[in-house]
């Protein structure tokens, strides 16, 4: 018997094992539950708003689906080495996969099956059995072996609320697939860094509207005299011939009015291939400007987008306004999709139905809230320099803020009394900060007889595709 | 209806180019005065005899090289015109106004550049440091963004073509396949003998999408020059006169350089309408009477906006126009015979306009039956010009 088959075989000896009931340490709460919101940008009224919650389906404020997981976690302190536990299969597994040098970890699969929605005061357990152990297995990653834990979440009075298919893969740092070789043919791209884009030409006519830009407002020249709003700049009034040239504040709405994929030539500055829009705002002006988050095949006219800004130039010469000074760039994704504030019934969706396309801007910020408001204390979600330590580009989402905002943008679309019944995802490449996330998704079944619905979400970034998942729901009928 | 009252009293005698390549081995200022004797050969005057010039803001050869290269004792008449490819036609036009003024006898129209091998205007505004002034301004509101080319300028426009009118990529590839299979005929031209199909264009690499590689023109190292004078000179000289009929210039509407994208509608060229309105108005012409036509060709999908703008066809049925070969050889209005700037050589149009004068010559690779009055345009999406040369009679 060799090596790796005794590691199995004394690893796979722990399949069907279960660990203590992990107790959470704090009940429900509605404060928790108002972080995990502002986290996800969720703001569903039956999770906050009392009054609402109590008119609907639920009859009073629950916690989203997403959050079941999240309870008994054991929080900060079980981050320090002392604070380790270790008396449950999973890590038994790991202790035994480490010591053979399987160090690497990364989260592969999460399907959270809810049996009902949990409620503020109410005290969660759960209970892990280790459910499969995987042969070795040769990944991009490296060799390594997927554990396979479900765990089952109840009340302390012991009713079933869900339960957590989970799986990891154990791998050997160093022996995936090799990084693909420089192709030596192929020249290399130009350093797409921003501040190597052309610098505008900031002049007396134009000063104010990249005044505002540095300021994050999107101004538009208008008339003193006759209100006109028109772009470009003119230091004259067509209209009424006035030289009395103010702005406007835009809202920084607007919808695609054409569009172009800039492929060659390449300039610093620019990851190409670019795609750049021609924007119809909604005071009227159009502008060209960088469209964020979206590919090729997602561009249509017509498009709602909504304006967020690239600090892109830092100042040449201290305290320069003009061109040398520091540089912001407008530039626009689709308009976020707004929450449905009532429920649709079933009858209503049909399959293959699409969602509207969602960017979402990933900073360190929301990286760092998401993981804290699920009560992930793991370092390589709040701590850059760990994060690089460990091999990673930067700080990442951790997977409930993934699967909570696929949550929520499921249920942004269908309304607030929807019944999420399970959520399950597949992870793929990691969101780093800067890198923005475009959801996609599409309704995959519908039982109007039931009211059972499924829709399967993609997010995608740069690196590749985020998460697959599917969002299982119960609509009124 | 206003005339222009030069109209008709000037004529091209005279056209002369150098090689066109890919690299041309010698100076800006060489190629422009190889271009300039060689039209001066062709008319059969002296280049000394020549008095006035007119070119481009954008060329690099200033009037006094080609005073002093060409041994000319005293000009009375040298002009600029501003706005890159939009000037060709607008050299001829104030050739005609001086001479049919008595400003000058002999006007010399020239551009020459190594557009390949020197700077290559398809590299764009890169690298150029930010300045104050008012061109430079306005280049910024697209160029922080990655639009730097004419290419990525004229994409916009294309979109919304197709957004608008139903023009498909196809419909800019059947300008390309006209352009290369005319370009197969004339030895002179980058694309002799290399024609292309419409599944040759679809799969050239993008450039900016929606355009491909095969839908736009050249990059070209060399010469032009046209030599014009009034028509009673031109009875004395060598080769048959190709009247000026009709030259316009035109901007219009919050005009930008190729990227007037705040027109309440962007699909057409109105700057080309107040060319073609000028055109039709002083040569008494109208669409049927012309047989061929040299429109201005940098990238394909304003080849359909010309033909509308001049009333070939109504707006947005250019596509339609131009679906059964009616812009190759055999065709209703075979256009850049010579090749165009996709298949013979991108001068800035003034090798098209000396298209123009072969045609009334009659002495083309690809001459039309009948082309008594020939149609020639500048650049498209900037301010322009154009002009009706016909046979003198
Ligand atoms: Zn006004």
């Amino acid at each position: 018997m060799d090596v790796s088959e005794d590691l199995l075989s004394r690893a796979r000896a722990l399949v069907g094992s279960q660990g203590q009931p992990l107790v959470a340490r704090h009940a429900v709460g509605t404060a928790a539950i108002a972080d995990w919101c502002d986290a996800m940008g969720d703001d569903n009224p039956c999770y906050t708003d009392p009054e609402y919650a109590a008119k609907s389906v639920h009859g009073g404020i629950v916690a989203p689906a997403a959050t079941l997981d999240i309870w008994v976690r054991p929080g900060l302190p079980a981050q320090s080495p002392s604070g380790r536990r270790g008396d449950d299969p999973q890590s038994k597994v790991i202790a035994l996969l480490e010591a053979e040098g399987f160090v690497g970890v990364v989260a592969v699969n999460s399907e959270l099956e809810i049996e009902r929605y949990l409620r503020p005061g109410e005290v969660l357990q759960g209970v892990q059995v280790l459910e499969d152990v995987s042969e070795e297995k040769q990944t991009g990653l490296g060799t390594g072996h997927f554990l396979t834990t479900r765990t089952r979440y109840s009340t302390t009075d012991g009713e079933h609320v869900g339960d957590l298919l989970f799986r990891i893969l154990k791998f050997k740092p160093g022996t995936g697939s090799a990084p693909k070789g420089e192709d030596s043919d192929t020249p290399k791209p130009p350093p797409s860094d921003p501040s190597m884009r052309p610098r505008p030409a900031i002049n007396r006519d134009n000063q104010a509207l990249w005044d505002g830009y540095r300021r994050h407002e999107l101004r538009v020249p208008q008339c003193r005299s006759c209100k006109r709003v028109f772009f470009p700049s003119s230091p004259r009034c067509a209209e009424c011939g006035s030289f009395d040239m103010g702005y406007l504040v835009a809202s920084g709405k607007g919808a695609l009015y054409s569009h172009v994929v800039v492929n060659y030539p390449q300039v610093p500055g620019f990851a190409y291939p670019i795609p750049v829009g021609l924007i119809e705002l909604e005071e009227g002006p159009r502008m060209v400007a960088d469209l964020v988050g979206v590919t090729r095949e997602q561009l249509a006219i017509g498009m709602p987008l909504e304006v967020e800004w690239l600090d892109s130039h830092p100042a040449l010469e201290p305290g320069a306004t003009d061109s040398q000074g520091p540089i912001t760039l407008p530039r626009f994704r689709p308009a976020t999709p707004q929450r449905r504030p009532e429920t649709r019934r079933a009858a209503e969706v049909s399959e293959g139905e699409q969602l509207p396309i969602w960017v979402l801007p990933v900073t360190p910020t929301r990286i760092t809230a998401g993981a804290l408001s699920t009560r992930d204390f793991q370092d390589v979600h709040h701590d850059r320099d760990l994060a690089h330590k460990k091999g990673s580009a930067d700080i990442f989402f951790n997977i409930n803020t993934s699967i909570g905002l696929m949550e929520r943008y499921v249920t942004d679309w269908l309304g607030p009394e929807v019944l999420v019944r399970a959520l399950r995802v597949k992870l793929g490449a990691p969101a780093y900060p800067y890198n923005p996330l475009t959801f996609t998704g599409s309704v995959t079944s519908i039982d109007t007889g039931s009211g059972r619905a499924v829709v399967e979400v993609t997010a995608k970034n740069k690196l590749g595709s985020h998460i697959n998942g599917t969002v299982e729901v119960e609509l009124p009928r | 209806m206003t005339k222009h009252t030069y109209a008709g009293k000037a004529a091209i005698v005279g056209i002369g180019a150098t090689e066109f390549s890919k690299s041309s081995g010698r100076s800006e200022l060489q190629l422009a005065l190889e271009a300039c004797v060689a039209a001066c050969e062709d008319a059969g005057i002296e280049p000394s005899q020549v008095n006035g010039l007119s070119t481009f803001t954008m060329e690099t050869n200033p009037e006094s090289e080609i005073l002093r290269g060409l041994g000319i004792p005293e000009l009375t008449h040298f002009s600029r015109i501003h706005f890159g490819g939009g000037a060709p036609c607008a050299t001829v036009q104030y050739a005609a106004m001086a001479v049919a003024s008595g400003v000058a006898d002999y006007v010399l129209c020239y551009r020459a550049f190594n557009e390949r091998s020197g700077r290559r205007f398809g590299a764009g505004v890169q690298g150029r440091p930010a300045g104050v002034t008012a061109e430079e301004a306005q280049f910024s509101w697209t160029s922080s963004y990655g639009l730097l080319t004419p290419a990525s300028w004229v994409a916009m426009f294309a979109t919304r073509m197709m957004y608008e009118y139903g023009v498909t990529s196809e419909d800019f590839g059947r300008v390309a396949v006209a352009d290369r299979r005319h370009a197969a005929n004339n030895p002179a031209a980058h694309f002799y003998e290399q024609p292309i199909t419409l599944e040759d264009h679809q799969k050239s690499r993008w450039i900016v999408e929606p355009l491909h590689l095969l839908d736009c023109c050249q990059e070209t190292d060399g010469g032009q020059a046209m030599l014009v004078t009034t028509v009673e000179r031109a009875r004395d000289l060598k080769q048959p006169a190709a009247i000026v009929e009709a030259a316009a210039q035109g901007m219009a509407d919050d005009q930008h350089m190729m990227r007037s994208f705040n027109r309440d509608s962007i699909v057409g060229l109105p700057e080309m309408g107040t060319c073609a309105r000028q055109i039709w108005e002083t040569s008494g012409l109208a669409p049927n009477d012309i047989k061929t036509a040299v429109l201005y060709d940098h990238f394909t999908p304003f080849v359909l906006a010309q033909l509308e703008e001049f009333g070939f066809c109504k707006p947005g049925e250019a596509k339609d126009f131009i679906a059964d070969g009616a812009i190759e050889m055999g065709g209703r209005l075979p256009v850049n015979t010579h090749g165009g700037q996709l298949g013979e050589a991108y001068l800035h149009g003034m090798n098209g306009v000396a298209e123009g004068v072969r045609q009334v010559r009659g002495t083309s690779v690809n001459q039309v039956d009948g082309a008594e009055h020939v149609l020639v345009t500048g650049g498209t999406g900037v301010p322009t010009s154009a002009l009706m040369l016909g046979v003198a009679r």
